[in-house]
């Protein structure tokens, strides 16, 4: 009886000491692991230490009541959970073997590095290992495929390497796999599709490559897939078709190739498909029609062909339809009309012909129709005017015709329309900017006639407009108003008449202002000056008189000033000099007199200056030499300049073309010139030079055109006559060559970039990114 | 408009690598985020516009291709960048009196319009990349004031067009070469390079002669 009782004592004892044991165990790995961390305080997890105990096991102490600790009845520890805590360490000597109960293992968040010890994969009663937002580096160790009992597994967003190992396959119960956000490696091992329980898989934004294993498709209950942002390639699986409990799919910013695969249509759970930005091509299968679930389609940036099946059509759940930069042609199919919950239809730049089908116009809920840079034809429907939340309205670069229907004004959403670049015609619909929100207005090129839409004299909301290449008339004086964030407005090339307002000068975030190639009258107000975030202004080729106002010279962000082709008279204010950042100046024919101002050589910045076909008197001022950034032209023609051409001319090294034709100059031509090594033509012909022309070669190279009809010109050029022996010319002067009427224009060697009137370029906001 | 948003935000996270909407605009863009740009000459620099040909600076012709590109004396500090070469139709690339550093990338020698390469007065290191020689346009070559080393690449010789080559103020080394369109240049494009050999000795003395690392 004695030794039977004795015997239980024992076993208590025994049975005790053992949970002491373990309690031991776990405690001293803790408080090791602890005590190797880098940033270890008495402040980091404070509860984690062994405290006075008057228990008679007082050698113990169990971590249960530890922070972030939780254990079982037998006091094991079950759960560790320290996420998010700024733990700096490794998990070098983190011992797991100590934990033999651990279930769940939390160390997200914090800011561990080194390696993923194998030692974890003897945690056999392991559910859950989250390891993700840490600094992991190294491979995942093949030991964590050990981790029969794991069904949630995450070791997201580190900066792990090497593959993914086959073992993982053998987590039967695994139901999340994160590994997104690292630097892995290899392909995707077609165990993977061993994982019978899996249902969230994400792998994206690795350095993942070779094919998608077909295996994939046997993972029944997987709802999400997120492959996007690695270098797979290959083509997409068609056994991804069994997934029907599949509602995401991501396989977006690899290198896919091959055709969508039809069977894709099979997934009766799919809500979001997108695969932007592969190297799929073939077409777009019928099948996906068949997905009544999905709501976002985006198949944009990739060599898609063929037509869009009209099934896309029975997608009634469809939000989104995105598939623009493909080579996708035929028609816009009718049946797109039936979308009824779609807000976004983007289909620019493919090939789609015919025309816009009036359907469109049933999207009740559209917010974006941008189907630009296509070979669309035709009109526009009137039934476009039904998309009341319409927002954004983008035809541009098509083959589009005939009128805009009048009710697109009524739209009162509309944010942003662009139709430049077809062959609109008739007017602009009037009352555009009815709900005061349009901000980019583009319709350049094409064929609008009539006037400005009235709704945009008091659009407060505009910031870029183009009307610029078509035919519109109207008085310009009151067309417009005040626009406080307009950046942009170009209206060149019309028949616009009237005057220039004042308003533009309340502008005062205007960055480019183009009214070139109008019938535009009157003087420039001064008020423009008050523009001062102006960097381009052009007026040229219009009826403009006056003089150019002092004013204008304050704007000290001006790169491009352009008003040539005027009627203005008076002097070129001296304050032009305060125009730092000036880098083109044409001023050509005017009426401009008075004396070229000296401070014109502040303008250090200028690769351009024409005063040509004007009257400016007086002499070409020696600044003009300070101007030494001067290369494209330097062009003083056609005026009645007199006195010596500045030695100083030749210090514009960079000078690639020179015109001081048909002017009264005299003296000589300077030898200075001989320094302008960038000079491919020159000019002088017509004025009363004199004297030995430049020697060196590059002036021989010029033609007789270049001097001609001067006073007494001699050099190595044919036409001139030789220099005599002191090189300067006869007293009395050989005949003069006399040329009746004709003018000899300069001819810019080949390197002409800017002509009278500015090159026709066309630009328009995208509207995907505005 | 959620809806929207949902769309631009998605497309924004993809747009830290440029979409190939414009590649002349996108290789533009790729300058412009390696730059430092004190007086915002680059500020109306807009990816989100259709092509570069209204941005500050840029020229395009009558077919929106970039033929110039102006942006001397702009206070720039950076590197130029491989992507410049993509610029087909450049004629025109002025980026001299800055500040950029790094060297001059092989690419530009892609550059097939070209007919001005104006890099004087910068801080670019390394040497003149051979792939020049492919700029059978080219005019005017000036990379003077810089601080370039290396050899004068010799297939430089054979650019027909070249009017007008700067080099000076180099750390350059070898010999000068002589022949081909370089008979037309003085010792004026060249100077200041203090380990430069004078020029080549045609026929009797090979042209690698010179110390140069």
């Amino acid at each position: 009886m004695f030794s039977l009782y004795s015997y239980y004592l024992l076993l208590l004892v025994l049975a005790l000491n053992t949970s002491q044991y373990f309690g031991n165990m776990e405690t001293e790995a803790l408080l090791k692991w602890k005590a190797n961390l880098l940033n270890d305080s008495p402040s980091l997890l404070p509860t984690w230490t062994t405290s006075n105990s008057s228990s008679y096991f007082n050698k113990t102490t169990t971590p249960c009541t530890w922070f972030g600790i939780s254990c079982n009845n037998a006091g094991n520890v079950v759960k560790l959970n320290v996420s998010n805590l700024g733990l700096q360490g490794t998990l070098l000597n983190f011992k797991f073997s100590s934990f033999p109960y651990l279930t769940t293992l939390n160390l997200s968040s914090n800011a561990l590095f080194g390696t993923i010890p194998a030692s974890l994969g003897n945690l056999s009663d392991l559910t859950t290992l989250y390891l993700a937002v840490n600094q992991l580096s190294g491979s995942i160790p093949p030991e964590i495929g050990n981790l029969k009992s794991l069904v949630d597994l995450q070791l997201s967003n580190n900066t792990l390497t090497g593959s993914i190992p086959a073992s993982l396959g053998n987590l039967s119960d695994l139901t999340t796999l994160y590994l997104w956000g690292n630097q892995l490696s290899g392909s995707i091992p077609p165990e993977i599709g061993n994982l019978k329980s899996l249902v969230d898989l994400q792998l994206s934004n690795n350095n993942l490559s070779g094919t998608i294993p077909a295996s994939l498709g046997n993972l029944s209950d997987l709802t999400t897939l997120y492959l996007y942002e690695n270098q797979l390639s290959g083509s997409i699986p068609a056994s991804l078709g069994n997934l029907s409990d599949l509602t995401t799919l991501y396989l977006w910013e690899n290198q896919l190739s091959g055709s969508i695969p039809p069977e894709i249509g099979n997934l009766k759970s799919l809500v979001d498909l997108e695969i932007t930005t592969n190297n799929l091509n073939g077409t777009i299968p019928a099948s996906l029609g068949n997905l009544s679930d999905l709501t976002t389609l985006y198949l944009w940036e990739n060599q898609l062909s063929g037509s869009i099946p009209p099934e896309i059509g029975n997608l009634k759940s469809l939000v989104e339809l995105v598939i623009n930069t493909n080579n996708i042609n035929g028609t816009i199919p009718a049946s797109l009309g039936n979308l009824s919950d779609l807000t976004t239809l983007y289909l620019f730049r493919n090939q789609l012909s015919g025309s816009i089908p009036p359907e469109i116009g049933n999207l009740k809920s559209l917010v974006g129709l941008v189907i630009d840079t296509n070979n669309l034809n035709g009109t526009i429907p009137a039934s476009l005017g039904n998309l009341s939340k319409l927002t954004i309205l983008s035809l541009f670069r098509n083959h589009l015709s005939g009128s805009i229907p009048p009710h697109i004004g009524n739209l009162t959403n509309l944010k942003d329309v662009q139709l430049s670049n077809n062959t609109f015609s008739g007017n602009m619909p009037q009352n555009l900017c009815r709900g005061g929100s349009l901000e980019n207005f583009t319709a350049a090129f094409n064929n609008f006639t009539g006037p400005i839409p009235k709704g945009l004299k008091n659009c407060s909301s505009l910031v870029r407009v183009r009307l610029d290449r078509n035919q519109l008339a109207d008085n310009i004086s009151e067309a417009f108003g005040v626009y406080p964030n307009l950046d942009y407005m170009d209206l060149s090339q019309n028949n616009l008449y009237g005057e220039l307002s004042r308003t533009w000068g309340e502008c005062h975030n205007l960055k480019h202002l183009s009214l070139s190639s109008n019938n535009i009258s009157g003087s420039i107000p001064s008020e423009l000056g008050k523009s001062t975030q102006l960097g381009k202004l052009d007026l040229s080729d219009n009826h403009l008189v006056g003089e150019i106002p002092k004013e204008l010279m304050k704007l000290n962000l001006l790169i491009y000033l352009n008003l040539s082709h005027n009627e203005l008279t008076g002097q070129l204010p001296r304050e032009i000099g305060s125009l730092s950042e000036l880098e083109h100046l044409d001023i050509s024919s005017n009426n401009l007199s008075g004396p070229i101002p000296g401070e014109a050589g502040k303008c250090s910045k200028l690769l351009y200056l024409s005063l040509s076909c004007n009257i400016f008197n007086g002499s070409i001022p020696s600044q003009i030499g300070d101007l030494i950034s001067l290369s494209i032209l330097l062009d003083l023609s056609h005026n009645e300049l007199m006195g010596g051409i500045p030695s100083e001319i030749g210090s514009l090294r960079n000078l690639e073309n020179l015109n001081l034709s048909h002017n009264m100059l005299s003296g000589n031509i300077p030898s200075s010139f001989e320094e302008m090594k960038s000079l491919l033509s020159i000019d002088v012909s017509y004025n009363q030079l004199e004297g030995r022309i430049p020697t060196n070669k590059a002036f021989q190279k010029f033609s007789f055109d270049a001097f001609k009809n001067n006073k007494d010109l001699c050099g190595n050029v044919s036409g001139l006559r030789a220099c005599d022996s002191s090189g300067t010319s006869k007293s009395n002067a050989i005949d003069k060559h006399k040329k009746t009427g004709y003018d000899t224009l300069l001819i810019f060697a080949g390197t002409q970039l800017f002509s009278i009137t500015y090159p026709a370029i066309t630009h328009f906001t995208r509207v995907l990114v505005t | 408009m959620a809806a929207i948003w949902t769309v631009l935000l998605l497309l924004l996270g993809t747009l830290s690598t440029p979409t190939t909407a414009n590649l002349e605009g996108d290789a533009l863009f790729a300058f412009r985020r390696g730059l430092k740009d004190p007086q915002h000459v680059l500020q109306s620099w807009d990816p989100t516009l259709v092509n570069p040909c209204t941005w500050f600076h840029v020229t395009c012709d009558k077919d929106n291709r970039v033929t110039r590109l102006d942006l001397g004396n702009a206070k720039l500090s950076g590197k130029l960048v491989s992507e410049l070469g993509k610029l087909k139709h450049l004629q025109y690339l002025e980026l001299y009196r800055n500040k950029l550093v790094g060297v001059i990338p092989k690419e530009l020698g892609g550059l097939k319009s070209l007919l001005s390469l104006d890099l004087y007065h910068n801080n670019l290191t390394g040497s003149i990349p051979s792939s020049l020689s492919k700029l059978t346009n080219i005019r005017f070559l000036r990379l003077n004031s810089n601080r370039l080393t290396g050899r004068i690449p010799r297939q430089l010789t054979k650019l027909p067009n070249l009017k007008n080559l700067d080099v000076s103020n180099n750390d350059l080394c070898g010999t000068i070469p002589t022949s081909g369109s370089f008979y037309k240049f003085t010792e004026k494009s060249f100077e200041n390079n203090s380990r430069l050999q004078g020029p080549e000795l045609m026929g009797s003395v090979s042209y690698d002669i010179g110390f140069c690392n």
